[in-house]
């Protein structure tokens, strides 16, 4: 097969500057380098080969090349040209990863208590077989809907296929403690849906406002493109200093939790002083939509007999009268207020949505932001106006289930950006092209009969979808999320809205990523079945019943879209290693598959998996075949001959399908929201009876630090921090990741020095305690404690003094809060601070 | 003549810490699994060192690698001519035929650009093997080509056309404790150009 010739038909990087000049690899790497005439340093005849393919450290999934010297992996480098070119300390740890000492080698099964971490290793076919067997137990008794897969970037593509071959709806990922509000905020408002389907430009941006983000150190492609702007002015506002806040970007330290009453007091000064865009806002933003007493857009339905429901009305400032916001040669009025005769003959007094906006945001005029924020009156008008006269951004957000308030500040930043109508515009807030990638499955209908049917063709018929059509858990209690795993806990816990009694967990450590610990034991203690697929011990191993070893994104193949560009694109993932020697590691495609044949056998079958594919070897071609059809699809969908894809995927990783083209959304096609226009007034959260608008409201998720020694805690991520790589041995040198940050002021004035351990209580949940080593640092604001995620590891198979035990893991400290109807939780909280050395 | 030369930007590192491992990885091979391998700076086995400091009050990051001092104390302090400069390239190489392991040059260099090797007894500094066998192949040392923030540069400062002397006449630069008459060729530069 195509791929798997050039996979081993490595770019040689032999010792000659005639064989460099000649192959593109090195070319890119020595541009701009002229040749030295230099002797031999040091006698080293080693011969290099570079693999150029895509991350898996964390799940942004950059661009990269993997070098080999003497066949060795012995580092990793950016891959040239890529749109979204690695890397960071993560990535240049995979060379550990590998071969890591703390490896999951072989299926593991439990022996004793949940928690307790004693396993025997067991052969496959053991494993797989009791799960299979508790499995049927599990779905004669509680029915499919009981089974549930929780996830991470991992896998995730082949999800919706899991979802099937199991028969649940129940696969429910991390969002809803990473970017659920910025998720649903940015579909309420501008239509759209992930993190990376609408983004700054990062190159071509003058100005670029980052609101409670690690700008570019958590999708190091975003650093490269920020880095490859020198025009940019960053300026990130945080209560501890963002990493790139070290080098040019102005960072503004805020009090936690308060982000909307900053973002709402931008809006303030940028409307008073009117420095909005008004073109934007009449034609291309709902605006001019006049609003009823009652909240709801007066439409013509309420003005004329069979009048369409759907047809907003503006007032139009030639006519004097109200019409479609959609009727040609209007002048729609920002500012009206006034009476309307409705069809019934009543008079009703209309406001713009505009005005509304403006009334909300003049609750928080600089001086009053200021109180609540921390943040100077005079910066906050100074960054307002910058981003005015900059034609700035205000970046959408990743990371932001942080205080249980923060889909208002998503909304917020959202509508500056259209306030400052830069939208889908060189340098704006834009829409990525999408690479219109096949989904894993798409459920057709055939002569009446429902069919899902994968990328590659297979059919299962409905009557085996066992109740994938049942309402998943989170959404029984949180309408508009697209993920709450906090409900599965509950579902555990409780039983309602029914039981769940099996869960999967792939790739991912909810005791690292979801709120209170406690909570989470507890539960995992109640479930019938807890199966662990990962590659390194994460807490959540302890608790696991079998536990079964995945391979690194060094073992497998992959084909997929490129993240976080704004082209439309796609890479290749190659294997370039068998796991190491002793390492029985499996693919979690093929676990699953093979778990499924056990336990649903007609299933499995229905979906395209043959018994032979138990046979390892067989699978990896079938696995192969899956990504030479997807590249296939790929090729059709675009009109690309098969060979030119599949020749540039082989030379250079990637392929940019469409580059960006501005100025689409949404002044030629529609958004997907209500209205077809930005929202700053959001039809879709009336509806969900959410405050159309944004405000600021105190962090609910846990009680305010008052005394002198309580603190905000807070948490994020950055350029080192992945649940993989922070267990990966250059981490252990890295004091800032293994401490607790506190400011030298507070230091000073609580008698605490650097290097201290100190007790932290929590406020949310009293009497519970942990104790750290403090970092004192200026990169945190005073009265505020900074940890990074995913530290502070308690499993027992890490060695008793293991590097990754030093820091705070945040759920130990935090209650669980969950955003009604949003569904976003809050890892932040709040302690009291003691000295203990 | 060449004068080789690195060049780190303090305005757009972000501490990413991948050169600092891949410093590592690519030269100390043998020193990844070791839980203390450079007792010296108790740190990994990179050549490259992270310091934390403040600037009027603001929280910056510098980095550090051996400087390439035209002037070096540790070429001065060597006994046995083992730390000299490469007659080529004018970089300070260590000779470890020559290499008595006595820490003069460790002692001397005001930069503590060198750590003592735990099993050969010797001293390592930049450039490591890896990266010394990378520029002889006309390829930049792996700090520079890891470097997502485009923070660092490798180059003949003597070549007007260089990226290196480019990134230099566009920014404004320092070199590190210069009053110390080492003369060091490695640039930090303040503000990006
Ligand atoms: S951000 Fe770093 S770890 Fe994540 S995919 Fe990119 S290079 Fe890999
Ligand atoms: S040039 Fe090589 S040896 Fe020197 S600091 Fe960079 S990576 Fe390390
Ligand atoms: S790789 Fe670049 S950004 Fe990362 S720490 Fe090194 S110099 Fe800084």
């Amino acid at each position: 097969m195509a791929l798997r010739i050039s996979r081993r038909d490595f770019v040689k990087i032999a010792g000659t500057a005639l064989a460099l000049s000649s192959i593109p690899v090195s070319i890119s790497v020595v541009s701009g380098f002229r040749q030295p005439s230099v002797s031999r340093l040091e006698a080293i005849g080693s011969q290099r080969e570079a693999v150029r393919t895509f991350c898996g450290m964390c799940g942004a999934l950059c661009g990269i090349q993997v070098v080999k010297v003497d066949g060795r992996i012995a580092y990793v480098e950016p891959l040239d040209g890529h749109p979204q070119r690695g890397l960071c300390g993560r990535s240049a740890s995979t060379v550990w990863l590998w071969d890591s000492p703390l490896r999951l080698r072989k299926p593991l099964k439990r022996v004793g208590e949940r928690g307790e971490a004693r396993f025997q290793e067991v052969d496959w076919d053991t494993a797989l077989n009791e799960i299979a067997a508790k499995l049927r137990e599990v779905v004669a008794k509680y029915g499919y809907k009981s089974i549930a897969i929780t996830h991470h970037d991992v896998w995730s593509y082949y999800m919706p296929l899991f979802s099937y071959l199991f028969g649940t709806p129940n696969v429910i990922s991390h969002v809803g403690m990473c970017h659920a509000s910025g998720t649903v905020a940015r579909g309420h408002i501008l239509g759209a849906g992930g993190p990376p389907s609408v983004d700054p430009d990062y190159e071509n941006a003058s100005y670029i406002l980052f609101v409670s983000r690690t700008p570019g150190t958590a999708s190091m492609g975003v650093l490269n493109r920020l880095r490859g702007n020198r025009k940019v002015r960053i300026v990130v506002v945080d209560p501890r200093m963002p990493e790139i806040g070290l080098g040019d970007a102005e960072w503004i330290p805020i009090i936690p939790g308060t982000d909307a009453a900053f973002l709402l007091s931008l809006a303030h000064v940028i409307i008073e002083e009117r420095l909005y865009d008004e073109t934007f806002l009449k034609y291309y933003s709902n605006a001019p939509f006049l609003i009823k007493p009652d909240g709801k857009p007066l439409t013509e339905a309420d003005l004329v007999e069979e009048g369409d429901a759907r047809k907003y009305m503006v007032w139009d400032a030639k006519t004097k009268k109200p019409v479609d916001h959609k009727t040609p040669g209007i002048d729609p009025d920002l500012l009206y207020e006034g009476d309307v005769t409705l069809k019934d003959g009543t008079v009703a007094r209309v406001r713009t949505a505009f005005q509304l906006f403006r009334e909300r945001c003049s609750k928080y005029k600089p001086e009053e932001a200021s109180r609540i924020t921390g943040v100077p009156a005079e910066t906050i008008r100074r960054i307002a106006r910058e981003l005015a006269l900059y034609k700035g951004v205000v970046d959408d957000t990743w990371f932001i289930s942080k205080n249980g308030n923060d889909y208002d500040d998503v909304r917020a930043a959202l509508i500056l950006n259209v306030l400052l109508g830069n939208i889908d515009k060189p340098g704006g807030l834009c829409f990525q092209e999408s690479a219109r990638f096949p989904a894993v499955i798409t459920v057709v209908t055939r002569d009446g009969k429902r069919y899902a049917r994968t990328f590659y063709d297979v059919e299962m018929p409905e009557e085996l979808f066992g109740d994938v059509g049942a309402t998943r858990v989170d959404r029984t209690k949180y309408r508009a999320t697209p993920a709450t795993f906090d409900a599965i806990l509950d579902a555990i816990l409780t039983g309602d809205p029914y039981p769940v009694k099996a869960l999967f967990v792939i790739g991912t450590t909810p005791i690292h990523r979801d709120m209170d610990v406690d909570k989470i034991k507890e539960a995992l203690g109640k479930l019938d079945l807890l199966v662990v697929i990962d590659i390194l011990p994460q807490d959540i191993v302890d608790y696991a019943d079998y536990v079964l070893p995945d391979t690194t994104y060094l073992e497998r193949d992959e084909f997929t879209t490129v993240k976080w560009t704004l082209h439309a694109a796609v890479h290749l993932q190659k294997k370039i290693t068998e796991p190491p020697e002793g390492c029985d590691a499996r693919s979690a495609l093929w676990i699953m598959f093979e778990i499924a044949r056990r336990a649903f056998p007609e299933r499995a079958r229905a979906l395209g998996w043959r018994d032979e594919y138990a046979d390892y070897h067989k699978f990896e071609e079938f696995e192969e075949s899956l990504s030479e059809i997807l590249v296939r699809k790929v090729a059709d969908t675009w009109k690309i001959p098969l060979e030119t894809l599949r020749k540039e995927l082989e030379e250079k990783g990637y392929y940019i399908l469409k580059s960006k083209e501005y100025m689409v959304r949404p002044y030629r096609v529609a958004l997907g929201t209500p209205s077809g226009k930005c929202e700053i007034y959001s039809l879709t959260a009336l509806g969900l009876g959410l405050d159309p608008l944004p405000d600021y409201r105190p962090p609910p998720a846990y009680p305010l630090p008052k005394a002198d020694d309580e603190f905000y805690l807070v948490n994020g991520k950055g350029p080192l921090i992945s649940a993989h790589a922070l267990l990966m041995e250059p981490m252990r040198f890295f004091k800032h990741l293994w401490s607790v940050w506190m400011n030298p002021r507070d230091a000073e004035r609580l008698g605490i020095k650097d290097g201290d351990i100190v007790e932290l209580e929590s406020l949310a949940k009293p009497g519970k305690r942990v104790k750290a080593r403090v970092w004192v640092t200026e990169m945190v604001r005073e009265k505020v404690l900074f940890t990074y995620s995913y530290v502070g590891r308690r499993s027992k198979l890490l060695p008793e003094n293991h590097f990754a035990r030093g820091g705070v893991n945040i759920h130990e400290l935090n209650k669980a809060y969950v955003i009604p109807i949003v569904g976003g939780g809050a890892s932040n909280t709040s302690v009291r601070v003691r000295r203990v050395t | 003549m060449v004068r080789l030369a690195h060049l780190w930007d303090m305005s757009r590192c972000v501490a990413c810490m991948a050169c600092v491992i891949a410093c590592n990885s690519a030269n100390f091979p043998e020193y990844m699994r070791s839980s203390n391998p450079n007792p010296q700076w108790s740190w990994l086995a990179s050549n490259i060192k992270v310091w934390w400091i403040s600037v009027g009050g603001r929280p910056r990051v510098l980095l550090t690698q051996c400087m390439q001092c035209d002037n070096a104390p540790c070429v001065k302090a060597c006994p046995t001519k083992a730390s000299h400069y490469d007659p080529k390239t004018g970089l300070v190489t260590i000779d470890y035929r020559l290499c008595i392991g006595c820490k003069a040059c460790v002692v001397a260099c005001p930069y503590g650009a060198r750590w003592m090797d735990p099993e050969s007894h010797m001293p390592n500094k930049c450039l490591g093997p890896e990266c010394s066998s990378r520029i002889e192949n006309g390829l930049k040392p792996v700090c520079v080509t890891v470097c997502p923030a485009n923070a660092r540069d490798f180059g003949d400062l003597d070549d007007p056309e260089s990226s290196i002397s480019r990134r230099v006449r566009e920014s404004t630069t320092i070199r590190l404790r210069e009053e110390l008459g080492t003369k060091p060729r490695n640039v930090v530069v303040l503000r990006g150009g």
